[in-house]
């Protein structure tokens, strides 16, 4: 059966679908306060038992700051609402989430700080600390803005969102005296591999990871969780196999949510719209541990902060300050909407103030060769696909109208590390594996057409295999819009090894000496440059005099370089643009002033309804890459490019300046008689 | 996500209902249908020991067109009202709040007995019966009685009800020909709950308006009558003066709280704007301009 029909008729397999003999079903008491220190636990497994703290794996993964390590159950502190503090488990799931009442915990509650600009003179959350700014860089080199004409600011904010799969977080664990293995939905079963490994100071060889039919993961499911290691600690102790499922209340408020960053922004320019520099000041809610991104997204901000843009004087502040909330997380596109909204808005602020067409002051911009941004990442010759933009578009029809945004954007993405794959070729049908793992962007479409273009296989003969850490010896993970590029890669040249195979055994290739024999290849495509693409987007959107947004139309293009499957990007970006709406619309993760989570259900938490989505279309720019699979990402562009187009169609609509997301619709009823 | 434990009963007949009820006093609610009840279970935000359901009682869902009211049985789901043929022409404004009320899978299985005596401030059909002038019928081990819907709606979550009683049927008098009705709903983009909604059911004779009933959701501890906005229209054309008036009376007299839907500033200033949106559809409807 076709994979898509098979998940939408219920016949998929999820790591919940999993029962076996003598199961304990795991349960986790959590912190009702933000920040509060421990005095009493009776009851539970407690940290007494389980003295390990959580490594980080995945997108954004970063080494140190050993003491601000998440502990997999809190010792002595507490830092946010729903941080475990112990667990209790049970033969019956049931039982087990009443069991929760049966832990008596003692807190002395402390002042909680959870706005990341308050918390940076607020007193350290933890003893012994100096400070809560965990990361203080710049980047680019200060510079005198004497010959400017024009100097203009703003502050911009993009608010927390959880990553809301529809499938939560989860695992099974089982333990048969020499390996533990996990099953799972996953991005990465080779990262979270080595999450248990170095967190339970276990071989790699002794640990195997199982991919299970995944719901969506959106860069939560590449991380290492607390919950994951109670759950093989458990296995091991008790040798038996533990379950342990998210509820979405336990998603909103302790999984690890994505954006939560502030920047702050000066353009220097001359009265004809040309930029000669620009400062910047970016500020990551880190939340109150490191093992998320907090640590890594900072600089990752800043140094994509030219944009596609030619600016010849940049200087960057780029802070990660801790807060009493959730670790923040990647989150579909992970730092790269966030960079890209702050540059992109003050383009829109540019043209406002020069009375200009905000395409034109982008044209004037775009780069015309490429460069190295002071930032420090690589600008490519923007201009000529901006142009291209503007004609597939049709921005000059739009332009002038009074609820059109447009946005223009450079995708870098994550290339470096690369990725790996296998074929193994047996009783006449081939296996395939990555090692990075989809959760929902079928990937086995492209790897289906790569291999058939190299082998020459009917793609009915080819079955590609979820993740397995003992079917694939190595891999870096699906995320970043990386997967078409570099696991695309790997896949062609292990063809083109088995091809070769075959040609030193049985001479010339053919189909058939493929099918006939049994052939294994396996590659791990390194791959060190960090790749980028352009993209552009256009949307129109209504405001009603209720202040209700209708978002009419968005339109894409992307360059893709050789579009792998148009029908699958398709997809990708209709889905993109749902959750690009949701955030500039609906979604974040609001907090009261002691901390508490003010969203802790799924019928607040700003999930569009499908009444609510729009058409969308996109149009492919085919600048083919320098890979062996000629491709171009695509995953992360709607969530780039949306929020930028639609928060300055609702500014042209309504008047109003649009500095933050989600855009209150408070905000937008004051806009009434304002235009 | 899984409720404290709880016995479930689901008795054939009201009287053996009404007998349980009676048995588990305070401890035992009655459930009726579960879209709000068991949400709350499930989250552990309260613990009912003893749930007894309506669903197995036969004779409970209907919508009957009898001499001068339509009678509505307390266990009709919300997807029957929202689609009746009978109320869209009678009474589009219970067709129009069934039609909002949360999403189609909450209306596939929640009722209108339910949605009413839940008596939640975010409900939407409590308004409407306070704008139609509805009359509740509840059975008790002693008979029934009928309570009129401006005296049901107590406060939060509390009712006219006796604890031993049960609302079995709905009844909607029927207004004159040249009425009509409209309820608006304004709700945050994707949330379940409105910022504000408001009911206005009325009654012309010429230009003139001669009957009215106007009643808010979410803006107050219960749906709030707003009988100072009834009178004042009694008598008058429905000019654009008398609408703006009567909107200002409707977001002066709610009562709403800053929350995360909103400051109270807001959400008085969303009741202005759709009071004036329902007046008038209101009005068109009841064959006015």
């Amino acid at each position: 059966m076709e994979l898509s029909e098979k998940l939408v008729t219920g016949k998929g397999r999820f790591t919940d679908d999993i029962n076996l003999p003598g199961m304990i079903h795991l349960a986790f008491v959590r912190s009702p306060y933000a920040r509060a220190k421990i005095l009493k636990i009776s009851g539970g497994l407690t940290s007494e038992d389980i003295a390990l703290s959580v490594s980080s794996v995945g997108e954004g993964a970063s080494e140190g700051f050993e003491n601000l390590a998440h502990p997999v159950l809190a010792h002595k502190f507490v830092g946010y609402v729903g941080q475990p503090v112990a667990a209790v488990f049970s033969e019956n799931q049931y039982e087990a989430e009443d069991m929760i009442d049966s832990v008596d915990i003692e807190y002395d509650p402390l002042k909680a700080v959870s706005d990341p600009e308050e918390s940076i003179n607020f007193e350290p959350i933890y003893p012994g600390l100096k400070s809560n700014t965990i990361v203080d860089k710049w980047y680019g080199s200060d510079f005198n803005p004497e010959r400017s004409q024009i100097e203009i600011e703003d502050r911009f904010v993009n608010n927390r969102i959880a990553t809301n799969p529809i499938e939560p977080r989860g695992v099974v664990a089982a333990y048969d005296g020499s390996k533990l293995t996990v099953w799972m939905g996953t991005q990465s079963v080779h990262s979270i591999r080595r999450g248990f490994s170095e967190a339970m100071k276990l071989p790699l060889e002794s640990v195997r990871i199982v991919q299970m039919d995944t719901g969506g993961a959106f860069g939560l499911k590449g991380g290492m969780f607390p919950e994951y290691i109670v759950a093989a600690h458990l296995a091991m102790k008790e040798k038996r196999p533990v379950k342990w499922i998210e509820t979405r209340r336990e998603h909103l408020m302790a999984s690890r949510p994505g954006r939560g960053v502030i920047g702050k922004v000066r353009l220097f320019a001359d009265r004809n719209g040309k930029i000669h520099g620009l400062k910047g000041d970016v500020i990551v809610d880190n939340g109150a541990f490191t093992g998320g991104s907090g640590e890594f997204s900072p600089g990752f901000i800043a140094q994509q902060m030219a944009g596609p843009y030619k600016i010849d004087n940049a200087y960057v502040r780029a802070r990660s300050v801790l807060t009493n909330k959730a670790p923040q997380g990647p989150y579909r596109g992970a730092g790269r909407p966030e960079a890209m909204y702050f540059v992109e808005r003050m383009m829109d602020r540019l043209a406002d103030e020069l009375k200009m067409d905000p395409v034109d002051v982008r044209l004037l911009n775009a780069a015309t060769e490429p460069y190295k941004s002071p930032l420090g990442y690589h600008v490519e010759a923007s201009k000529p696909f901006l142009e291209s933009a503007v004609k597939e578009l049709n921005y000059r029809k739009y332009a002038g109208r009074e609820n059109v945004g447009f946005s223009f954007f450079i995708l870098y993405h994550a290339t470096s590390g690369g990725e790996s794959a296998r074929i193994l070729a047996e009783d006449g049908k081939l296996k395939v594996w990555l090692g990075g793992n989809a959760h929902g962007q079928r990937h086995d479409i492209f790897v289906k057409t790569l291999i058939r273009e190299e082998l020459g296989v009917d793609e009915d003969l080819i079955d590609v295999q979820k993740g397995d850490t003992d079917q694939i010896e190595d891999g870096v993970g699906a995320w970043g819009s990386r997967s078409a590029m570099v696991a695309g890669s790997a896949v062609v040249i292990a063809a083109r090894k088995i091809k070769e195979q075959i040609q030193k055994k049985a001479g010339k290739y053919s189909v058939d000496k493929l099918l006939e024999g049994s052939w294994d290849s396996y590659e791990f495509y390194r791959y060190d440059r960090m790749e980028s693409s352009l993209g552009a987007n256009l949307v129109t959107a209504d405001v009603d005099h209720l202040g209700r947004v209708k978002v009419k139309e968005c339109l894409a293009y992307y360059d893709l370089g050789r579009v792998l499957d148009p029908v699958n990007a398709a997809g990708q970006n209709a889905g993109g643009v749902v959750q690009g709406i949701g955030q500039t619309l609906y979604e974040s993760l609001t907090f009261d002033e002691d901390g508490q989570p003010m969203i802790t259900s799924i019928s607040d938490a700003g999930v569009l309804s499908a009444d609510l989505v729009p058409k969308s279309s996109i149009k492919f720019h085919k600048s083919e890459s320098d890979l062996p699979s000629r491709a171009k990402g695509i995953g992360e562009s709607p969530t780039i490019g949306i929020p930028i187009a639609l928060s300055r169609a609702i500014e042209v609509a309504t008047g109003l300046k649009i500095r933050e997301t989600p855009i209150s619709p408070e905000y937008l009823l004051s806009s009434s008689g304002k235009k | 996500m899984i409720p404290p434990p709880f016995d479930y009963f689901a008795p054939t007949d009201i009287q053996e209902a009404l007998d349980l009820l009676n048995k588990y006093g305070e401890e035992a609610k009655i459930l009726a249908g579960g879209q709000s009840l068991m949400p709350l279970l499930k989250a552990r935000i309260t613990t009912i020991p003893y749930l007894i359901s309506l669903s197995e009682i036969r004779g409970l869902s209907y919508i009957d067109e009898r001499k001068g009211a339509l009678h509505i049985g307390a266990m009709t789901l919300d997807c029957d009202i929202e689609l009746s043929g009978i109320i869209k022409k009678r009474f589009p404004i219970l067709a129009d709040a069934a039609g909002q009320l949360a999403d189609p899978l909450v209306r596939n299985m929640g009722t209108i007995g339910g949605n009413i005596s839940h008596a939640d401030p975010s409900n939407d059909l409590p308004a409407v019966m306070n704008a139609i002038g509805a009359t509740m019928i509840a059975k008790g081990r002693k008979g029934s009685r009928e309570i009129n819907a401006s005296d049901f709606f107590i406060d939060t979550f509390t009712t006219a009800l006796d604890h031993g009683e049960i609302l079995t049927e709905i009844r909607l008098p029927f207004w004159g020909n040249s009425s009509g009705g409209s309820y608006v709903k304004f709700k945050k983009g994707t949330w379940n709950f409105s910022v504000a909604a408001v009911a206005v059911q009325l009654e012309l004779d010429g230009k003139k308006v001669i009957r009215s009933g106007i009643a808010t959701t979410s803006v107050g501890p219960r749906t709030l009558k707003m009988e100072k906005a009834e009178k004042f229209i009694i008598g008058k054309e429905l000019t654009e003066d008398t609408i703006k008036q009567a909107a200002e009376m409707v977001a002066r007299d709610s009562q709403p709280a800053s929350d995360s839907y909103g400051s109270e500033e807001y959400k008085r200033e969303i009741l202005r704007r759709i009071t004036t949106d329902a007046i008038k559809n209101a009005h068109k409807r009841a064959g006015g301009e």
